[in-house]
């Protein structure tokens, strides 16, 4: 009798992980062949111009904070289009990406999509998205978009998706403390790790650095690997040099590489071998460490958690020849391919990016705006921004870099980056076989992205 | 005739829901653990062998999980087991407000494994968690300990926070069991001299056994099974170290190699029956009561 049960009671646990798939499927199938007949009213709908659209649209950075604006704007634009409907679909930020990348592959009843810096090569070469250029003729704003904001929703000459807000890393630093302790604002990755080890005092919990070990961790590394190799790095080709070698075969690269272990084992936390995103910045709001290298989208968050004037941010800090190399990303609304509503569409991301939007959007999220206009915003030319302009002043010292997201391989190199360099931070491999992993990883997926 | 027709007509919807929802997911997951199905690669889905199951053996993270699980399932359960019967036979006794304290003895078997996962991670915390504060103020330690970021200690810390879900599983099964037990027996017992010592190994044990032997082996596949507390605690970091196979399946899930998480799956259902077998053979599975 018991024998019995427990032998149902093992193959139900053992195959409830496929059963899970297979949940999964079903319902992608199911939703297309909703999607079919709903497109078709709807398609008919926007033709006569009486009847209401429905638009679908997904995003991927969600939060709590963000979803609501979005929802604040996505509110206006139904008021002024009374016409024309919009369904927001947010789905947690860590399976948003996934969550996408399975609605689109089953083709499902979505019209507008968040892509990303990181995917849109993904998404074009599975031909999910339409390309923007004819949409972009008529918009009047159009002219004032940035050429950063083109470049990272663009794969060659085409446009996908309208980026709606720009990252890039700067400094954020504990200026009281290193008031206190008399020391000048690093400028350098080596004076970053001395005033780190400097400020560290395990006795009373503080560190120098927010270090990120865990989901993210090829970030620092990687920043610190291209600022060493300075101006030997293809800019346009960035995880190579320009003698065709991995950025992580130069003695350059190890040196780099030893520097941040270093920052690891003697200005760092260790439990921070594991840390993502949130954990970092906590670890900085509530004062456990001194440095953050973060995209401005942490500076509400630093706002509300901080008093003012315990924090500021400075550039980022440079390799040894005075060079650091910097990119900008982003995220932002593309069209799919599919979509039986794309004139709709368009019309919301022309609405969602207009300079007015773009500029409150900007604000409240934490982005750098999409347009050159908004830079005369009094908001953007002080206080925690003003380190980013500042750096795209200076293009000599802050080189342009394009991230590899072309390579199809490169969505995988987070996690590989993230587990290798774990073992590395744990003692359980050298600075040398870790640099080889990687160099390895880079060969390789030049390889396939050559063979395509 | 008519009335066996009428029998299987009846029993159809039963056997359908089985066949759709139990029976055709294990057999299309035993498929896909030897094929290279990829959720982003779904077009070039192929038969290759016993590739999954090759490279599995040569991946150190598999192998360091495969070491992980028999920790997991071996310490959890001894400790799970000898605490949860000492409670069950300190609960035996009758006092006063007995009702209230086995409520709070076995609410932890009511909560979620992921939520616990969740609170243990916070607990364990090496910059804010309690624990190391704790350790601090009485002055057992002067550094903090990185109970889930150092590899030497992160696989005992959710072995711990393993051993508190599980206690209160053992104390409401043993405890049930205890209280089965014939009060004539003891009575006799006593007249026959026998010692409280004497009458737990000659008269309660035995009693209980087959409670025994089926709550471990049922307990062994739960633990086994169940990913759901190291997802919440540490995700198997730092660097893979606190793996088992299952939490190692839902990694390989969730990146969408379901070919993969399949095969390891399929390793999982056989190391499984093996025990299984292996189990009520040495335990001589007569013994083993219903409940």
């Amino acid at each position: 009798m018991f024998t019995q049960s427990g032998m149902k009671t093992i193959s139900k646990l053992a195959v409830s992980s496929v059963a899970m798939a297979l949940v999964l499927s079903a319902c992608g199938g199911n939703d297309n062949n909703n999607s079919s007949g709903a497109s078709a009213g709807a398609s008919a709908g926007s033709s006569a111009g009486g009847e209401k659209v429905k638009l679908r649209m997904i995003e991927s950075l969600t939060s709590d904070t963000r979803t609501a604006e979005l929802q604040k704007m996505i509110d206006a634009f139904e008021k002024a289009n009374s016409n024309i409907d919009v369904e927001l679909i947010s789905p947690p930020f860590d399976q948003a990406d996934n969550k996408i990348r399975t609605m689109l592959s089953a083709k499902e009843d979505i019209d507008i999509v968040e892509a990303r810096d990181l995917n849109v090569a993904e998404f074009v070469n599975n031909g999910y998205l339409e390309p923007l250029n004819e949409y972009t003729k008529n918009w009047s704003e159009f002219s004032t978009v940035t050429k950063t904001a083109l470049d990272v929703g663009s794969i060659g000459d085409k446009l996908y998706f309208i980026s709606n807000g720009l990252y890039q890393r700067q400094m954020f630093y504990r200026a009281d403390w290193l008031k206190d302790a008399g020391i000048a604002v690093p400028k350098t990755y080596q004076e970053l790790v001395d005033a780190s080890i400097k400020l560290t005092d395990k006795s009373k919990n503080r560190y120098g650095f927010s270090f990120r070990g865990g989901p993210g961790a090829n970030s620092v590394p990687d920043t610190m690997v291209l600022a060493y190799n300075g101006a030997n790095v293809n800019t346009s080709d960035a995880m190579f040099l320009n003698d065709g070698k991995s950025i992580y075969s130069s003695p350059e690269a190890k040196q780099a590489l030893d520097l941040y272990l270093k920052l690891f084992k003697e200005g760092s936390p260790a439990d921070s071998v594991g840390w993502g995103f949130s954990e970092q910045v906590q670890a900085f709001t509530s004062g456990v460490t001194a440095f953050l290298l973060q995209d401005p989208d942490v500076i509400n968050t630093l706002k509300d958690g901080m008093e003012e004037g315990t924090w500021a941010t400075a550039p980022m800090p440079t390799g040894p020849s005075g060079v650091a190399l910097i990119s900008a990303g982003g995220a932002g609304w593309g069209i799919t391919s599919f979509s039986t509503k794309k004139e709709a569409a368009w019309k919301l991301i022309e609405f969602l990016s207009s300079n007015e939007q773009n500029v409150e959007w900007s604000k409240s999220y934490g982005t750098i705006p999409i347009h050159s206009t908004a830079t005369e915003d009094a908001y953007f030319n002080d206080g925690p921004y003003k380190t980013l302009l500042d750096m795209t002043a200076d293009p000599k010292t802050f080189v342009n870099y394009k991230p590899p997201f072309n390579y199809p391989a490169n969505s995988k190199f987070g996690t590989v980056s993230m587990e290798t360099g774990q073992q590395m931070l744990l003692g359980k491999a050298s600075v040398e076989e870790t640099l080889a992993k990687w160099d390895k990883f880079w060969i390789d997926a030049k390889a396939e992205l050559d063979a395509k | 005739m008519k009335q066996r027709t009428f029998i299987w007509l009846s029993l159809f919807p039963a056997f359908l829901l089985l066949a759709v929802f139990t029976f055709y997911p294990f057999l299309r997951g035993v498929i896909m653990a030897f094929q290279n199905y990829e959720l982003f690669n779904l077009n070039n889905v192929d038969f290759i062998g016993l590739q999954n199951f090759e490279t599995a053996f040569r991946d150190s993270k598999f192998l360091t999980a495969l070491q992980n699980s028999v920790y997991w399932v071996f310490f959890s359960l001894v400790f799970q087991f000898f605490i949860g019967l000492a409670l069950a036979l300190m609960l035996k006794k009758q006092f006063r407000g007995r009702g209230v304290y086995q409520g709070f003895v076995f609410y932890s078997w009511a909560l979620s494994g992921f939520l616990i996962g969740l609170i243990w991670k916070w607990l364990f915390n090496s910059q804010y968690g309690v624990i190391n504060d704790l350790l601090l103020k009485i002055g057992i330690i002067h550094e903090r300990i990185g109970f889930l970021s150092d590899p030497h200690w992160a696989m005992f810390s959710v072995i711990v926070a393993n051993v508190w879900y599980g206690i209160a599983f053992f104390a409401i099964m043993l405890l049930a069991a205890l209280q089965s037990v014939p009060g004539e027996l003891y009575e006799a017992a006593d007249i026959d001299g026998a010692n409280a010592f004497r009458q737990f190994f000659n008269v309660t044990l035995p009693y209980i056994m087959p409670t025994i032997i089926a709550t471990t082996l049922l307990r062994v596949i739960w633990i086994f099974n169940d990913p759901t507390l190291i997802y919440g605690m540490t995700n198997g970091g730092p660097a893979g170290s606190t793996h088992v196979l299952s939490s190692l399946l839902m990694e390989k899930l969730l990146a969408g190699n379901y070919g993969m998480a399949s095969a390891i799956g399929v390793i999982m259902l056989a190391i499984l029956m093996l025990y299984t077998i292996f189990y009520l053979f040495v335990t001589k599975s007569e013994k083993v009561g219903d409940f």
